[in-house]
């Protein structure tokens, strides 16, 4: 699969992950959790908005995150995201989780 | 995980709310997003649509948030049930009609499980009731037989194979003269079942260790209830049980009406048998097998080995028993509810059972019709769905969604239904049975329980499934170029099935309709009869057989100015069937033959005339003399054309009565008159069967006093019965007029009229909706054919006829079919039921012409929708 965007797409339910790592560093809003995803991955990671928001909302039926109106940097009423106390043990459990995962996978394909 | 919960709720309710919310904050991310892109230095236009590129479609995106948010399958619900409400509200004739009739259906089957439950599946208000068995035993001449107090006492210490067991054996008496049901017990019974006393105390081991010295009686609560209006002061009172002074020592606790199927009055101590069977030697030198025993199984046995124990017991206990004495099985049978689940008890009730699932079936089957139809009015609105690319199985669940709420309120219904038909029928029972034999009724209480709720909800669910399930898949055939054109196959499915379920409908409406009407009139008729006596001011007593006691009722009842004349008979008309045995002339054949003994009076008394001879002197009926009076049938058959006075009659009867123990050796007498021709036993018997009566004094036991009274017949009965209680209490074991007798005895012809009317007409209704479902159907099915028909020039009469032509043939071919088996059924009634008659043009024409009337009406109207049939959809679709 010979592909030339340097864009590659999000592995299926990494996007949970790392909306919830993001949000560790405190709470944020939609827009500023796409921004930060497109400036920590060099803009590599192609965040579709669209999954983005019923992410959100999935997290928010968990328990993992909740949610608060607050104002913005530009005095806008934003939807402000917050880790829960679950949230953060979700987060821990899938980290290690991820860690094994690829841990696993470059031994593989190192194997050769 | 609260929090969850809570956001899930607040989604279903405030759902337009959080709606808004999404909507905000994707629009704050839109601005956002452009903002960012204008300070790159893109026009606002530019930069407006980069940002919305960014996201897709947005609908999509809410559906998916929507989704996540978990609401879905509970939105989807209520979605449905409004949905359906709605499809109710433009149909309420059809919601009524599928309510009405699957709750018909259910009703009735809940009732019938009602009655089983109460007596087959309800444990006993006792302790551990599994463990609960009956044991009996056969002889090898295939006789039940119990046990004697010794055996008893013998299996009670052995502990063997039960470890613990207790005697009883049933009484009958009257208490303040009512009658009442009893038990004896052991001292045990009580303790051992764990019944507490509600007043007082139970019995104890001592009320029963020594013979005739505990004259104790414990009252059951609904007895002390109803009989002694809750009484507290009744202990330490006296009650009469067969004559003999009982004191009451408690009142059983509430709820507990003993082991059988019958509700009991009272207990006594199983050491009274002597005393109030009149000296019956169960404690005597010759125990008689006066009881029966009911023990705890111990729990490592199962049934057969405990049997098995029994039979070993049996064989060393009963070493000396010889011929048909010899014991050749035992039998044990859990007591845990009132009946057992025998295999007999399952191959007697399966067909009960069926025939009450099939009313169901017919009532769902009747409803899938209907459904059926609607599926195909709304094909196109289904399919037009279906298009738009919603999926089957959503299409599937809210039409099941719809058969469910159908259901449910049906299930309510049916349980109003259920609870009407039982109380109801208990009510009319004791409403319909002469007030005379009211009090010796007992049923078990009939109160609804976790088994009848949980039986509902699935006869319901199930019901929904096979009434919803197959048009809800036929009618969302994925077929969906035809279904947007309203097309659709013609030849969905075999229409035989539904046609034959309609003739068969029909034929069990005129069957049960018909036979309700014979036996409605027969019993009209039944009571102008002629049965060749005066019934009218004859009261019967019965009386306790204990020493002196007869001859003072005697005299008492011979000085009463209210009493006219006194006679006595084994067997008086309208107690049961006379007893009947192989008989003739001496020199004749041999035919069946019934018998009575009576005094020389009773002719007198039932104003039978003696057309011929003599009737019975007082030194015949002291010495049971060998003479006879035949009646007039009699008399004809054995000596026809000859003198019947002066033949003898040869006889030969097996009775083991002591008052007529002369003619268990004499077996020939000569006759001395000829009686008319009167009904025996009981009011179908023909006038001229074979009757021979014999002599016998009232003075003579066993043999139930007939008094002819004056004045008002019931009062006089009810005065002679006080007047006797009072000069010698208890000597009356029963009391009542012969038209009591009577009334009893056509009373179950009443019932039976009853049952198959109200069957009849549930089979009446059932067959309505059954009709309407399928024309419904047809009539839906054929809208294309029809609308073309009308375009051709038929008239919307032509088209109603035509359907209306369809429905009645197959009314007819049921009116014929039900006309022929209720003709069968007849026969069967002439067989068994002489004085029926049974060609009752009435009971044929008024059945069949009611049924013929209910399948036009229900016709009408789906056969008035195809007159409506619009010509312009049927060629447009076309």
């Amino acid at each position: 699969m010979a592909r030339k965007s340097a864009k590659i797409d999000l592995l299926q339910g990494t996007l949970d992950l790392i909306v919830l790592k993001l949000l560790r560093a405190g709470a944020a809003n939609g827009w500023q959790l796409t921004q930060s995803i497109q400036a920590i991955s060099h803009g590599v990671l192609d965040v579709n908005y669209g999954s983005l928001y019923p992410a959100l909302r999935r997290l928010e039926a968990r328990g993992w995150v909740s949610a608060s109106w607050a104002s913005s940097e530009n005095n806008r009423r934003a939807r402000y995201y917050q880790l829960t106390a679950a949230g953060r043990k979700q987060l821990e459990a899938e980290r290690a989780s991820w860690e094994r995962f690829s841990q696993a996978l470059g031994l593989i394909l190192q194997s050769e | 995980m609260l929090d969850a919960l809570r956001l899930r709720l607040r989604a279903l309710f405030r759902g337009s709310a959080m709606d808004a919310e999404l909507d905000e904050e994707l629009r704050y991310h839109l601005d956002a997003e452009t903002e960012r892109n204008i300070t790159r230095g893109m026009s606002p236009k530019e930069a407006a649509l980069a940002a919305r590129r960014g996201f897709g479609n947005p609908t999509q995106l809410k559906e998916e948030a929507r989704d996540s948010w978990g609401r879905s399958w509970l939105e989807r619900l209520v979605a449905d049930t409004r949905y359906a409400l709605r499809s109710f509200r433009r149909a309420p004739g059809f919601a009524v009609t599928v309510v009405a009739t699957i709750a018909l259906g259910l009703g009735l089957n809940t009732t019938a499980f009602t009655i089983f439950d109460a007596y087959v599946l309800r444990p006993m208000a006792v302790r551990d009731p599994a463990s609960l068995y009956q044991i009996t035993w056969h002889d090898r001449g295939d006789r039940v037989r119990g046990f004697s107090w010794r055996d008893y006492e013998d299996i009670r210490n052995t502990r063997e194979a039960l470890s613990e067991s207790f005697a009883i054996r049933s009484i009958f008496s009257r208490i303040d003269s009512l009658p009442a049901y009893g038990q004896l017990v052991s001292g045990n019974f009580f303790s051992m079942l764990g019944v507490g006393a509600a007043l007082g105390r139970t019995l104890v081991a001592s009320d029963a260790a020594e013979p005739g010295t505990q004259a104790v009686v414990v009252l059951s609560y609904d007895t002390w209830r109803s009989r002694f209006g809750a009484d507290s002061s009744i202990i330490g009172k006296m009650v009469r049980v067969r004559g003999q002074a009982m004191e009451v020592v408690g009142v059983a606790a509430r709820g507990f009406g003993g082991l059988g199927d019958t509700p009991l009055d009272f207990w006594a101590p199983a050491t009274m048998n002597d005393v109030l069977f009149d000296g019956d030697g169960a404690f005597g030198p010759h125990q008689t097998e006066a009881f029966w025993l009911i023990g705890r199984l111990r729990p490592e046995l199962t049934p057969s080995q405990g049997s098995a124990w029994m039979m070993s017991w049996l064989r060393a206990h009963h070493s000396d028993a010889r011929g048909r004495d010899v014991p050749s099985d035992a039998t044990v049978q859990s007591r845990a509810t009132s009946i057992a689940l025998t295999p007999e008890f399952v191959i007697f009730f399966t067909p009960i059972a069926t025939a009450f699932v099939l009313v169901l079936l017919t009532a769902c089957a009747n409803v899938a019709n209907m459904m059926l139809a609607r599926g195909l009015a709304r094909q196109r609105e289904l399919g037009i769905r279906l298009s738009l690319g919603a999926a089957r199985g959503r299409l599937v669940g809210q039409l099941l969604t719809e058969a469910v709420l159908l259901a449910l309120p049906a299930a309510l219904l049916g349980f109003a239904i259920s609870r009407f038909t039982i109380d109801g029928g208990v009510r009319l029972m004791f409403a319909t049975i002469p007030a005379e034999l009211g009090p010796y009724m007992r049923i078990v209480p009939l109160a609804p329980d976790g088994r009848i709720f949980l039986f509902m909800l699935v006869a319901a669910v199930t019901a929904a499934l096979l009434f919803g399930l197959a048009p809800a898949l036929q009618a969302t055939r994925p077929n969906i170029v035809q279904a947007t054109r309203g097309d659709f196959d013609t030849d969905v499915r075999p229409s035989r099935l539904r046609n034959s379920l309609i003739v068969a409908q029909v034929t069990t409406c005129v069957l049960l309709l018909v036979c309700a009407g014979i036996l409605f009139r027969g019993v009209g008729r039944m009571q102008q009869l002629e049965i060749g006596i005066q019934t009218h001011g004859v009261v019967r007593l019965d009386l306790q057989e204990r020493p002196g006691v007869r001859t003072r009722v005697l005299q008492l009842l011979h000085d009463r100015a209210d009493v006219r004349t006194l006679a006595a008979a084994t067997d008086p008309p309208f107690g049961h069937r006379f007893p009947t045995v192989p008989g003739g002339a001496a020199d004749g054949p041999v035919q069946p033959i019934s018998y009575d003994f009576v005094t020389g009076s009773y002719f007198g008394l039932f104003g039978i005339p003696i057309i011929r001879g003599r009737t019975f002197t007082a030194q015949e009926e002291r010495v049971g003399a060998a003479v006879v009076i035949v009646s007039d049938a009699t008399a004809r058959a054995l000596w026809p054309g000859r003198e019947p006075v002066g033949q003898v009659v040869r006889l030969t009867i097996d009775s083991t009565s002591g008052a007529l123990a002369p003619f268990r050796t004499r077996r020939e007498a000569t006759v001395i008159g000829v009686a008319a021709n009167v009904v025996l036993g009981t009011v179908i018997d023909p006038l001229d069967s074979p009757v021979a009566y014999y002599p016998s004094s009232a003075e003579n036991a066993d043999m139930p006093v007939l008094v002819r009274v004056t004045g008002p017949q019931g009062l006089t009965a009810r005065r002679i019965d006080s007047a006797l209680a009072k000069r010698v209490p208890g000597s009356v074991e029963d009391l009542h007029t012969i038209d009591d007798y009577m009334y009893g005895g056509i009373y179950p012809f009443r019932a039976t009229y009853w049952i198959a009317g109200a069957l009849g007409v549930i089979a009446l209704l059932l067959t309505l909706t059954g009709v309407y479902g399928v024309l419904s159907y047809v009539v839906a099915q054929r809208r294309k054919e029809l609308g073309i028909r009308i375009a051709l020039g038929a008239s919307a009469e032509k088209l109603v006829g035509l359907v209306l032509g369809q429905s009645m043939r197959l009314c007819a071919i049921g009116l014929v079919a039900g006309t022929v088996l209720a003709l069968g059924v007849a026969r069967l009634f002439e067989a068994n039921i002489v004085r029926l008659d049974t060609y009752e043009p009435a009971a044929f024409a008024g059945g069949a012409l009611l049924v013929m009337l209910c399948c036009l009406v229900a016709s009408y109207i789906p056969s008035r929708r195809a007159g409506k049939a619009d010509p312009m959809e049927a060629l447009r679709s076309g």
